[in-house]
């Protein structure tokens, strides 16, 4: 097989494809602006990769189907934090049907794109759990976590733990992630509050990978500079986990202020172990997100102002509202359902 | 060991054998596969044939996988790896980022400075090859680990959010145009062809017609085969090992940018899907990890097929765990088939005794070892 054979191969190929897509006309246009029925509605929960924080988007979603009596709405973790495969993913379902999404965007600086070309096919998008970064979003929407003020929150907790005086170590995840610099900016915020007090170590990130990187990380930490911390504030799942169970086990009097509400957190908390956790609502990200994509899919509704960035609220939660902080989430998600319906949403 | 036989008597046998060894070559295996894989999925999911969501993105990663695969086919046709294949991409990558952000070059001139730098990468690691006697692995291997420290530093220092995000004229069009962006007289082009395509095509014949039309290319395929024999033939060997390097590291550079345009940004995490990938096209398609003997059919085909079952196990909906052990199972019986098949072949035909064991053996009669 010679270069001819290589040359045959490519036109073969460029032929084919051609002949599955005929030419446009230059003047065709994408779908018509008429009213789509609730069940003809198929909505995409897309997360960055596999992640315990994305584990409520399921129900959530699946609730959202019933309530809202929707033709369907699908969980999907397979693009394995690569802005490449989650297109691909996201792709394959809009071929499948599928007329909305809401993505937790693997590369804040690309995920623009993505949305800019499902807009151009009529799809509704809305960017759930992390807006995409630099100053505008190509989503319908953005429903996540104010992470600069989660961030200052919960440093402000660990500071009144420590007595507003010592040495506090931040533990984060990815740098790359816009989200990380904005957790950084609130600690560094409520840090600088204190008037030189309290002294801020280098931030420590990309530790969230797994557990068993964090778990090195907080181990690391306390053998370094253990008998000099006074608090640690964890703005990322896994090393809150992680450094909750390393706080206890080592003895130190340490404040540790945890991030979102996993079982061992909430226990720690119970004894006292730590002092304080921010939840976040990832429920009512994936509910509320289904809901107002759903109304914006069905061509009834658009948003007052594209692009839209509204927090889905975070919670300081502490030994004195650790048994009652479910009520005062649902109650913000059925707030943020109502804010869609009065504020951000515009409908005929 | 050495492809190369009578010019004379191989034209002869060629007029005869070239119809039936198309037929029994590892590329029309895949292009079989991949005929059947089309039409199963096709079936199954008549949407399947979406321009603008299947069609055209599949397109996509097949061009610039294809340059993936043939950056590492480049090395093997020499005997060699390169580990650091991911790595050179997002150090060619990184300088077009850096040209477009920080040194506001147009978008030609940006793509230019990051082919030269994957080149010098690439050339730099031969030289150390080459100089040393270091194997190829080793040597990339701590490549690999030297940029994978190198490159987040660089974004990190020089860019607020570990990205290069400024997009000059051209880039959108290369990186996520479609011949539907490409109008003349009223009438637009398939929503189904990516505008990559073109550039990525000129790349593929270019190395086709490399090691199928040039000295350097046999030369090259010499060193690859039998490098003492090489040597004997006068062929600089050394120069040769560095300029594949600069090649390899180019074409890596190459599918690092366009990897770049398509998702919109330049960041630290280009090319950490692309080592897998780069071995699995040249070998699905018949390259020898040995070396002496390469194809560039075959490892556009390979790559296709690997994509191709990606993207048909996603129309279908199939979790992560699923995708992987499907893929994983797929590709092993594809192989496995191609290896039976090949074994079948070769039992009445005379073996000689320098014959690779992958090495089919009429293979030898080919006036090259490349084919296009």
């Amino acid at each position: 097989m010679r270069l001819k054979t290589l040359t045959t191969t490519m036109a073969l190929l460029a032929v084919s494809t051609l002949a599955i897509t005929a030419c446009t006309p230059q003047d065709a246009t994408g779908g018509g602006a008429s009213a789509v029925s609730p069940d003809a509605i198929k909505v995409g929960l897309i997360s960055g990769g596999a992640h315990p924080y994305f584990q409520p988007w399921a129900p959530a979603g699946e609730k959202a189907k019933v309530d809202f009596k929707l033709g369907d709405v699908t969980f999907n973790e397979t693009a394995a934090w690569d802005q490449t495969k989650q297109n691909d993913v996201i792709n394959s379902m809009v071929a499948n049907g599928y007329n909305a999404f809401g993505v937790f965007g693997v590369s804040p600086t690309d995920i623009n794109s993505t949305f800019a070309n499902l807009a151009k096919h009529g799809v509704a998008t809305a960017a759930l759990g992390s807006c995409p970064a630099g100053e505008s979003n190509a989503a319908d929407f953005c429903l996540s976590t104010d992470t600069q003020e989660a961030a200052y929150k919960a440093a402000k907790a660990a500071i009144e733990a420590m007595g507003g005086k010592g040495t506090l170590a931040h533990l984060t995840g990815n740098n790359v992630d816009s989200n990380t610099q904005r957790r950084i900016a609130g600690v560094k915020q409520a840090v600088a509050e204190t008037n030189g007090a309290v002294t801020l170590l280098p931030d420590l990130t990309d530790v969230d990978k797994d557990l068993t990187t964090a778990q090195k990380a907080v181990s690391d930490l306390l053998a370094s500079k253990g008998s000099q911390l006074n608090g640690i504030v964890s703005t990322a799942y896994n090393p809150a986990v992680a450094a909750a169970t390393a706080v206890k086990d080592s003895g130190l009097k340490i404040k540790l202020v945890a991030i979102d509400d996993d079982a061992t957190i909430l226990s720690a908390i119970k004894d006292g172990s730590v002092s304080a956790t921010v939840v976040q609502n990832p429920t009512g990200q994936a509910y509320v997100g289904t809901y107002a994509l759903s109304k914006l899919a069905s061509k009834q509704c658009t948003m007052t102002k594209p692009g839209e960035i509204v927090d889905s609220g975070s919670f300081v939660v502490d030994s004195k509202n650790v048994a009652t902080y479910e009520t005062e989430r649902a109650e913000k998600t059925a707030q943020l359902q109502k804010d869609f319906d009065s504020k951000y949403l515009s409908c005929k | 060991m050495s492809n190369e036989t009578s010019p004379a008597g191989a034209a002869k046998r060629r007029q005869g054998i070239d119809f039936k060894r198309y037929l029994t070559s590892p590329q029309f295996f895949l292009v079989l596969i991949i005929v059947v894989l089309v039409g199963i999925i096709g079936s199954a999911k008549p949407n399947a044939f979406n321009g603008a969501f299947v069609i055209a993105p599949l397109l996509t990663s097949v061009a610039i996988f294809t340059i993936v695969g043939l950056a590492q086919m480049m090395v093997l046709s020499i005997g060699q790896m390169n580990i650091a294949v991911g790595n050179m991409a997002a150090f060619g990558a990184m300088f077009t980022g850096l040209a477009f952000d920080l040194w506001k070059m147009p978008f030609i001139a940006g793509l230019l400075v990051g082919l030269v730098a994957g080149a010098l990468i690439g050339a730099l690691t031969g030289w150390i090859i080459a100089k040393t006697g270091v194997n190829s692995f080793i040597v990339t291997l701590a490549m690999s680990f030297a940029l994978l420290g190198l490159i987040p530093t660089v974004y990190t220092t020089l860019s607020p959010g570990s990205a290069f995000t400024a997009k000059p004229e051209g880039m959108e069009f290369l990186g996520r145009g479609t011949f539907l962006d490409v109008c003349m007289a009223g009438y637009c082009g398939p929503a189904a062809i990516p505008v990559m395509v073109v550039p990525v095509l000129l790349v593929v014949l270019l190395v086709g017609g490399l090691y199928s039309k040039t000295k350097l290319g046999r030369e090259i395929l010499l060193t690859g085969a039998n490098i003492k024999a090489a040597e004997l033939s006068a062929i600089p060997t050394n120069k040769r090992v560095v300029l594949v390097h600069a090649i390899s590291g180019a074409l890596a550079a190459f599918a690092g940018i366009l990897l770049a345009t398509s998702t919109g940004s330049f960041t630290p995490a280009i090319g950490n899907e692309f080592m897998l990938q780069s071995f699995l096209g040249p070998i699905l398609g018949g390259t020898l990890l040995a070396g002496g003997y390469i194809s560039v059919t075959g490892t556009f085909l390979g790559i296709t097929l690997a994509l191709l079952i990606r993207r048909g196990l996603e129309l279908f909906g199939a979790g992560i765990e699923m995708l992987n052990v499907f893929l994983g199972l797929i590709l092993l019986v594809a192989l496995s088939a191609e290896r039976i098949r090949t074994v079948r072949r070769r039992k009445p035909a005379e073996l000689p005794s320098e014959t690779p064991p992958d090495q089919p053996a009429d293979r030898q009669a080919l006036s090259s070892g490349a084919t296009a």
